[in-house]
C-alpha cells in the first residue's frame, strides 16, 4: 500500500500532473468562492475537455477541483454572507458575524485550518478503511436515512435566532417550496399547475443563491447610500496558536469524523455533513449562546465537516463504484468516458487511477492550505471593496451560474424571485437558515420515508425496532429538548441566586 | 394535445414558407444536440462519444455542441420539440420518452418529432442476491406468484427498471412484485447488496462491472447474481447467462439511444445527420465504446427506425400505464 501510494505521489510530483493538481485546486477555490458557480458545474464543464487527456491526469485534475471548490466557498460565506456553494451555508452563521466584528482574518484562518484538518482526516479514513466502510454503507436502508435526516432537521429548531415561531414558519416555507416537480417517489408531477418547466422542481442552486446571495445584494443596494461604518481590518489571529489548536482539537476531530461518515453514505452531500457537525458542536458546546454570533467553534465545525465529506464520498466510489455525492456521479462519468469502470474490481483493473485519485486528494488538500493561507490578506480586502463595484459583478456571476446549471432561463427567474423573497423575509424578521435547511432536507427525508413505507407496506415499525434508526431518533429527541432543559435549569439557577457560579469551570471557552 | 398540434401546424407553416429558398449546403454552422439529462449519465456518454467520433473523423465538417438540460428530462425534450426546425437542433433520448407519455407525465411523444436514428442498444438482466435461495427465473416468478406483493423490487418508479419489472411479472399469472423507489443502477446495486431489496434489473454493463472480474470470471466478493438476459442473443462477457427466450419467456426488453429532430426539420438535415451517425458508428471510438458498455451495435434510420419506434410504443404504452397506476 505504501509503495503504491508512494508511486502515485511520485507521479503527481512530475511537472504535468502537478500542474493539473495545482490548476484544479486553484480553479476550484475561485469557482467555489463565487456565489452561483459551484464545483459540480466546474467539473461538468471540464469533463468534455478531459476527453483528450490521459485518464490519470484527467481524474487528478477533477479530484483537485472537487477539493478546491468545497473550500473556496468559505471566503464569500465569511466575508459577504453569501455562501459560495451550498455546503458553506452553515459557515455564514458564524463566519460573517466574526468577520463583521473586525476579525475577518481570524474567521478565514479558522475556516481554512478546519478545512485542511477535515480533508486530511477523511483522507486517512479513505486510505485505511475504504472497503469495510463501504460494504457497511450498503446496509443503510431508507429508515436509517430517514431518522438520520430527521436528526439533522432538528437543527431548524436550534439554529433559529429570535422568534422560535418565525423560525419554524421559515422552515416550513422551505419545505413547501421543495415540493413542486416530478414526485421523487411516484414519478408523477405534482403542484406544477400543468406548467412543464416546473416538472424539474425548484432546484437547490437557484433557490439557495437567490435566498442568500441575491437577497444580500438587494439589501446592500437598498442601503448603498448609507455610510458603512469602517471596521478595522484586523488580520491577527489568522494563524492558529498552539492554544487554539488545543482548544479546537476535539471539535475539529469530531466534526471531521461526522463529515467523513456523512460523505460515505451515498446520496447525501456536504451540506448535511456541515449541518450535522454544527448541531452536534452547538449542543455539546459550553457556550452555545455564542453560536450564530461569531462562534469560532461553529466555523470550525462547519468547515471541517464539509471538507471531510470529500474524502468520505470517494470511499464508496473507489471501493464499490457508488457515487457518494453529485460531484462523484460526474467523476464516475469521467472515468467511464475513458473506458474505466468504477466498481468493486477497480483496484484490479486500474490500480494506477485509484492511487492517483487518493494521492491527488492529499496533494490538493496541501496545496489548498498553502494557497488559501497565502491569499487571506488579499482576499479579506474584498470586504472593503466599494459595494458599487462588487455587487454588479457578483450578480452577473449569480445569473451565469443559475443559467449554466441546466441551461434554462427558468432557473434564473427562480433565483431572482427567491432573492426578493429572501430580502422580504429578512426585513420581516424571518431567519433564512431554517428556510434553507427545510428546503434541502425535506425532499430527501420524504423520499427515504416513502421508500421505507413502500418496503414495509405502510408500517413504520422498523424505526423503533432497528438499532440505528432508534439511536438516531433518540439523539434527535435529545437534541430537540436539550436547549429547553438547559434554559430551564439556567433560569432556575438564576432565580435561586447562584448566577455567579454559572461560569465556573468555563474559563477556557471565554475569550 | 392542443399545444402539440399547434406546434405541428406552426412547423408545417415554416417548412412551406421556406421551401422556396434554396437550402444551402447542410451543415453550415455548428449543430446543437440536447441531452435532457445531466452530464455523466449513459445518454450523455453516448452523445459525447458520437460528438468526439464525428469531430475526430471530420464527418460533418461542423462541430456538434452538446448541451445538457437537467431537471426532469421532459424539460429538455420539450425544448427541442419547440425549437426552430432549421436542421441544427437535435435531441438524444431513450425509452423514457415513451414511458413518460404512456404514464401521463407529459402530453407529447415520439410522434411529435422527426425520428433521425437509433444508435446502439443495451438490454437488462433480472438480479437477485446469491443467498436468496432463488436460482432461476422460474423460481423468482413462482415466488412472486405464490407470495404476491412480498418480494421487494428496487426500481426508479416509472423508469426503465420499473417497466422491466412489470414486464417480468406479467409473464406469469398472479405474479406481483412490491415495487419500491430506490433509483438507478448503482442505487439498486447498493440496495440489493445490502439486502434492502430482493430483486431488480441492471444493465449488462452494470452486471459485468459489479459481479465479474476483468477476465470475465465470477467475482467471489459479489453478493448478487443475474438470472437471465432480456436481449435476443446471449451477451459477451456474460455468456453463461441464458436469454429469456431460451427459458421460454416471451420477453425482449432492450433500450436504444434515439436521435430526434423537431417536426418540420428539412429532410436534407435529417438524412445528413443519420448518415453522419451511421458513419461514426463504424469508427474505432464508437465500436470500442459499444464494447466497453456492452451495447449491441444496432443502427436504424428511415423506415426501419419508424417501424421499430411504432412497435416499441405498442409494447410499452400498456406497461407505462400499468407503471403509473402503481
Amino acid at each position: 500500500m505504501i509503495g503504491d501510494l508512494g508511486g502515485a505521489l511520485a507521479h503527481i510530483f512530475t511537472p504535468l500532473p502537478f500542474f493539473y493538481v495545482f490548476l484544479g485546486t486553484v480553479l476550484g477555490i475561485v469557482v467555489g468562492a463565487i456565489p452561483g458557480l459551484s464545483g459540480a458545474m466546474l467539473i461538468a464543464l471540464t469533463l468534455p475537455l478531459t476527453f483528450y487527456m490521459e485518464p490519470v491526469n484527467a481524474i487528478v485534475l477533477l479530484v483537485a477541483m472537487y477539493v478546491g471548490s468545497i473550500t473556496g466557498g468559505l471566503i464569500t460565506a465569511t466575508l459577504l454572507r453569501m455562501p459560495g456553494t451550498p455546503s458553506n451555508v452553515v459557515t455564514t452563521f458564524d463566519g460573517h458575524p466574526l468577520a463583521m466584528s473586525g476579525r475577518p482574518g481570524r474567521a478565514l484562518g479558522l475556516g481554512i485550518a478546519a478545512s485542511f484538518v477535515g480533508g486530511i482526516v477523511s483522507w486517512i479514513v479513505l486510505l485505511l478503511l475504504a472497503k469495510p466502510l463501504s460494504i457497511w454503507a450498503t446496509r443503510f436502508g431508507p429508515f436509517e436515512y430517514f431518522t438520520l435526516i430527521l436528526m439533522a432537521m432538528v437543527l431548524i429548531a436550534s439554529v433559529s435566532q429570535g422568534s422560535m415561531v418565525k423560525g419554524l414558519i421559515a422552515g416550513f416555507l422551505g419545505m413547501l417550496v421543495s415540493m413542486p416537480g416530478v414526485d421523487p417517489s411516484a414519478g408523477q408531477p405534482r403542484l406544477t399547475w400543468d406548467w412543464y418547466v416546473l416538472n424539474g422542481g425548484l432546484k437547490l442552486l437557484p433557490v439557495l443563491i437567490g435566498i442568500f446571495a441575491v437577497s444580500q445584494i438587494i439589501g446592500d443596494i437598498v442601503s448603498i447610500g448609507k455610510k458603512i461604518d469602517r471596521i478595522d481590518a484586523n488580520l491577527s489571529g489568522m494563524l492558529m496558536s498552539f492554544r487554539d489548536w488545543r482548544r479546537q482539537a476535539f471539535n475539529m476531530l469530531r466534526s471531521s469524523v461526522i463529515g467523513t461518515w456523512v460523505g460515505i453514505l451515498p446520496g447525501i452531500g456536504a451540506s448535511i455533513g456541515s449541518i450535522m457537525a454544527y448541531t452536534v458542536a452547538k449542543n455539546m458546546s459550553r457556550a452555545p449562546e455564542e453560536y450564530g454570533k461569531g462562534s469560532e467553534e461553529g466555523i470550525v465545525a462547519s468547515e471541517a465537516a464539509n471538507n471531510a465529506t470529500v474524502g468520505g464520498a470517494l470511499i464508496p466510489l473507489i471501493s464499490m463504484g457508488i457515487p457518494g455525492s453529485v460531484i462523484d456521479a460526474i467523476l464516475i462519468g469521467a472515468l467511464m468516458i475513458h473506458s474505466i469502470q468504477p466498481g468493486p474490481t477497480l483496484f484490479l483493473t486500474n490500480a494506477d487511477v485509484v492511487w492517483a485519485m487518493i494521492a491527488a486528494c492529499l496533494v490538493a488538500n496541501v496545496i489548498m492550505l498553502i494557497v488559501m493561507m497565502g491569499s487571506v490578506k488579499v482576499v479579506s480586502q474584498v470586504m472593503y471593496v466599494p459595494r458599487t463595484f462588487l455587487l454588479p459583478v457578483i450578480l452577473v456571476f449569480c445569473i451565469i451560474g443559475a443559467f449554466a446549471l441546466d441551461n434554462t432561463m427558468f432557473d434564473v427567474w427562480v433565483m431572482l424571485g427567491f432573492g426578493v423573497l429572501g430580502f422580504a423575509m429578512e426585513r420581516a424578521g424571518f431567519p433564512l437558515g431554517p428556510f434553507v435547511i427545510g428546503f434541502v432536507l425535506a425532499p430527501l427525508m420524504e423520499e427515504k420515508l416513502r421508500s421505507g413505507l413502500m418496503m414495509t407496506a405502510g408500517s413504520i415499525e422498523p424505526i423503533f425496532t432497528r438499532p440505528l434508526p432508534l439511536l438516531f431518533l433518540s439523539i434527535a429527541v435529545i437534541l430537540l429538548i436539550a436547549p429547553f432543559i438547559r434554559a430551564w435549569r439556567q433560569s432556575r439557577i438564576a432565580r435561586s441566586g447562584n448566577a455567579p457560579g454559572l461560569n465556573s469551570g468555563e474559563g477556557d471557552s471565554t475569550r | 394535445m392542443a399545444r402539440s398540434s399547434f406546434t405541428v401546424a406552426l412547423a408545417a407553416a415554416i417548412v412551406v414558407s421556406s421551401t422556396g429558398v434554396a437550402f444551402a449546403e447542410w451543415p453550415e454552422k455548428p449543430i446543437k444536440v440536447v441531452v435532457p439529462f445531466r452530464a455523466g449519465g449513459t445518454s450523455d456518454q453516448v452523445t459525447r462519444a458520437f460528438q468526439a467520433a464525428i469531430e475526430e473523423n471530420d464527418i460533418l465538417g461542423q462541430p456538434l455542441t452538446v448541451v445538457n438540460v437537467g431537471g426532469h428530462f421532459s424539460i429538455g425534450a420539450r425544448q427541442v420539440m419547440e425549437a426552430e426546425p432549421d436542421g441544427y437542433n437535435f435531441l438524444t433520448i431513450h425509452i423514457a420518452l415513451m414511458g413518460g407519455e404512456g404514464g401521463g407525465i407529459f402530453d407529447f411523444g415520439y410522434r411529435d418529432y422527426e425520428p433521425v436514428a437509433a444508435t446502439g442498444q443495451f438490454c437488462v438482466l433480472p438480479m437477485v442476491r446469491k443467498d436468496s435461495g432463488i436460482d432461476s427465473m422460474e423460481e423468482l416468478l413462482a415466488k412472486a406468484a405464490s407470495e404476491p406483493d412480498t418480494l421487494i423490487f428496487g426500481a426508479n418508479l416509472g423508469a426503465i427498471n420499473h417497466m422491466g419489472g412489470i414486464m417480468m411479472q406479467n409473464l406469469v399469472d398472479g405474479a406481483k412484485f412490491r415495487f419500491v423507489q430506490i433509483g438507478g443502477g448503482t442505487a439498486n446495486f447498493t440496495a440489493l447488496t445490502g439486502a434492502q431489496t430482493d430483486a431488480t434489473v441492471l444493465s449488462a454493463a452494470e452486471v459485468a462491472n459489479f459481479t465479474r472480474m476483468p477476465d470475465g470470471s465470477e467475482n467471489p466478493e459479489a453478493q448478487i447474481k443475474p438470472l437471465a438476459y432480456t436481449g435476443p442473443d446471449r451477451v459477451e462477457h456474460l455468456s453463461d447467462v441464458p436469454t429469456m427466450t431460451e427459458l421460454g419467456y416471451d420477453m425482449n426488453y432492450c433500450i436504444e439511444s434515439w436521435w430526434f429532430a423537431p417536426k418540420g426539420t428539412p429532410q436534407e438535415a435529417i438524412d445528413g445527420m443519420a448518415a453522419a451517425l451511421e458513419e461514426a458508428s463504424q469508427t474505432p471510438r464508437i465500436t470500442e465504446f459499444y464494447e466497453s458498455k456492452m451495447f449491441a451495435p444496432v443502427f436504424r434510420k428511415g423506415d426501419d427506425l419508424q417501424n421499430s419506434l411504432d412497435a416499441t410504443w405498442a409494447a410499452i404504452e400498456p406497461i407505462a400505464k400499468q407503471a403509473s397506476q402503481k
